[in-house]
């Protein structure tokens, strides 16, 4: 971006639940100064506006679940200096990708009077399965100060600083004990990538992955730990790996290894 | 290209839409149709998982009303359990519901509608959304930001996140309410009251101008829908359908909202994916009805808090008349943030508020559960059959936008006979259409809750099919 200039942000959005692109509007006390920082340029889809590109930062919400979509996300890329994929359904093709383990026909026709009218692909895909992502920020949905911090850090030109860590680090700096050792729930916490702030286990309740895996995960291990020592049933544990980043790889494999 | 103009179909469709009119042999207006290309398949994918995790996957259909659809889900889910829900939790998820009234609505009238209204229908798209506001009106854009936040701050403190909070359970709620966060609470209603109730005052004087969109925006008979409580008051939470006429007369009353069936038909259009519901004596097609903020002001008797009581009163006129100008939504959704205010503080202040009692523990004990409950848009209805463990074989969602669908179809039906000149549809024309749809404010994640503007396509065709003309939003 040149020196001196407000950089262009652009929004796009593809199959999702719009919850991550409205963290923006969340930042209300952020919001004054966002605003001034930077040039906030929605553009509509029609591909007529796409040419009135570049932006400096190009966040996109949602999956790619359609043969216009797949077409849609490479002009993106090519108008975009940064591409950065917000929340579960960009960064892991979200929930509706739980249709990527079914027959999506089956699907169709049970919602649908007319499903012959309805042109969508088999399977429900990240941003990065079909382009280049600089950064992803995972979370269902994202985080706002993280959303923040990665608008802040683009604008000042340095890396953003947000943790790749478990959940487990946010709970034990919560001070939490932890709920899995000692009363046996089944936690996801030790797999799943930071930056909900351990909400779930802070109420009492197991997490259950809505910020996908994190970088350096051993699910093999949770998930033996589950079966050996929780009891858990198999499919149980399938249906846990399977929510808003079940086609995540590796959340995918793990839930195919616990089918049957 | 193409797009959009999405309705809302009983699963969430997401992405994009386009309109088409339909011109009769004459090359007049005949018919204005929805075509909408996405979805995500909600009603199929529960299927197999636990009904108890029905309300944290169904919350994430929208990320405008997550918290409507925990409610509408977590009550299919007591009636699957047969528990009636403590009354404190009834009271603590009816405040984190109306939490999402206000914030939506505020959203919706100062984030979304607000540059329509304060920078005029014709000024430049670029600068046409809140950021524009921001800098031509501050204090107003301020405002809204303030009263959303009032909202989402709520729904932050008592679930631990805005978006997608799980705190909102089969049974009841998670956690009890603090005395700290009661207090915290409270020690905002203040603020929120003196945003809301000058910007009431604001609309209502500078309404006179759009004397010309209250006539044509949707101006039309149609029956009205919604909850009211037992005593026919305004209703968010619990309670019976009403349903009234356009003369404002009751057409049914007290209909128990589990009976849905009985009384809602769901139409198919070979034209469009999303199912049309209507009322199911009067047959369809005219069994068309509104819901939403303007049908409920519409159905109520009277508000049960005082200030909204006045302004409702004010509202309906000496004659308590039924509103028909879809234009007036704008207005009930302020009288409801009103309503809303008033209704958290007063629940706040009742002596079992911080109880520990929040959660009935049970399993299924009944093998099918209907939800109903008020969204900030209209009535939502969920509705899941389970098998002997527990587990989701079938699931039908009625969505707000969904029972508006006649409605807005109508709405810019009426819209393209006014406005259409010819095969070639103008610029204005798009403004009208885009400006009918957001009085309906429906969730049509995709286009109209985005930051600015409704992407659009629109396209004239021959009454054997062929393309005249299409219009795209630049």
């Amino acid at each position: 971006m040149k020196k001196g200039n407000k950089p262009r942000v652009a929004v796009w959005k593809f199959a999702s639940c719009d919850g991550c692109q409205l963290s923006l509007l969340d930042c209300e006390d952020e919001l004054l100064a966002v605003a001034g920082a930077v040039d906030i340029a929605y553009f509509p889809e029609a591909s007529s506006a796409m040419g009135k590109g570049p932006y400096d930062i190009s966040l996109v919400e949602g999956s790619i679940t359609t043969p216009h979509d797949a077409e849609r996300i490479q002009q993106v890329r090519r108008v975009s200096g940064l591409l950065i994929t917000i929340g579960a359904c960009a960064t892991a093709g979200g929930i509706q990708a739980l249709r990527n383990f079914a027959d999506v026909k089956a699907y169709t026709s049970i919602v649908y009077a007319t499903p012959e009218y309805i042109q969508t692909l088999r399977k429900s895909t990240p941003i990065n399965d079909h382009v280049f992502v600089d950064y992803e920020l995972h979370g269902c949905p994202i985080n706002k100060n993280q959303l923040v911090e990665i608008i802040s850090a683009t604008v000042t030109g340095r890396k953003p600083n947000i943790p790749p860590h478990a959940v487990c680090i946010e709970c034990k700096q919560r001070g939490l004990p932890c709920i899995a050792v000692s009363q046996g729930i089944p936690c996801m916490g030790p797999v799943t990538h930071a930056g909900c702030n351990a909400l779930c286990p802070a109420y009492n309740r197991g997490c259950f992955g809505c910020y996908g895996p994190m970088e350096s995960a051993n699910p093999d291990s949770l998930s033996a730990w589950w079966v050996g020592k929780l009891k858990v049933h198999r499919q149980d544990v399938m249906r846990a790996y399977r929510t808003f980043n079940a086609y995540a790889d590796q959340f995918r494999k793990q839930s195919e290894a616990h089918e049957k | 290209m193409s797009q959009t103009i999405t309705i809302d179909p009983v699963s969430r469709i997401e992405g994009h839409a386009k309109i088409t009119i339909e011109l009769d042999e004459q090359k007049q207006v005949r018919d204005a149709h929805f075509h909408i290309t996405q979805f995500r398949g909600f009603e199929k994918f529960c299927e197999g998982r636990p009904f108890t995790e029905m309300p944290s996957l169904m919350a994430r259909i929208c990320g405008i009303c997550p918290v409507s659809h925990l409610v509408a889900s977590a009550k299919a889910c007591d009636a699957i359990m047969a528990v009636r829900i403590p009354e404190t939790a009834a009271k603590l998820r009816r405040i984190m519901n109306l939490a999402q009234h206000i914030q939506s609505h505020a959203l919706s009238f100062f984030h979304l509608s607000s540059p329509d209204l304060l920078l005029g229908m014709d000024s430049d798209p670029a600068t046409r959304n809140i950021f524009g506001v921001m800098q031509a009106h501050p204090h107003l854009a301020l405002d809204g930001i303030k009263l959303r936040k009032f909202g989402q701050q709520i729904i932050e403190w008592l679930g631990g996140k805005r978006i997608h909070p799980a705190w909102i359970v089969p049974g009841g709620v998670n956690e009890p309410l603090t005395e700290e966060r009661r207090d915290q609470i409270l020690a905002e209603i203040p603020g929120a009251m003196q945003i809301i109730l000058r910007t009431l005052e604001w609309f209502k004087e500078a309404s006179v101008k759009y004397t010309d969109e209250i006539r044509h925006f949707a101006n039309f008979n149609t029956m009205f829908f919604g909850l009211v409580d037992e005593g026919g008051g305004l209703e968010m939470y619990d309670g019976v359908i009403r349903i009234v006429d356009a003369q404002g007369n009751v057409v049914a009353d007290r209909l128990d909202p589990a009976n849905y069936q009985d009384f809602i038909g769901e139409a198919v259009e070979p034209y469009s994916y999303l199912k049309s519901p209507y009322y199911k004596n009067v047959g369809y097609p005219e069994g068309i009805y509104r819901v939403g903020p303007l049908a409920r002001l519409n159905i109520a008797s009277h508000i049960g808090t005082p200030l909204a009581h006045k302004e409702w009163e004010e509202f309906r006129g000496p004659n308590k008349r039924v509103i028909l100008s879809s234009f007036h939504y704008h207005l009930a959704r302020l009288i409801e943030i009103l309503y809303g205010i008033e209704m958290i503080e007063k629940l706040l202040n009742e002596p079992d508020i911080l109880s520990d009692r929040v959660r009935a523990v049970a399993g299924p004990n009944s093998l099918e559960g209907i939800g109903v409950s008020e969204a900030p848009r209209g009535t939502l209805m969920h509705h899941y059959r389970i098998d002997k463990h527990g587990l989701i074989t079938w699931a039908n969602l009625i969505i707000a936008t969904g029972h508006n669908n006649l409605a807005m179809n109508k709405g810019v039906l009426q819209v393209a006979k006014a406005y259409l000149k010819g095969t070639q549809p103008t610029e204005g024309m798009l403004n009208r259409v885009e400006a009918v749809i957001r009085c309906y404010d429906p969730c049509l994640s995709c286009s109209t809750h985005a930051v600015g503007h409704m992407p659009l396509v629109l396209q004239v065709r021959s009454h054997d099919g062929e393309i005249l003309g299409e219009t795209a939003r630049k």
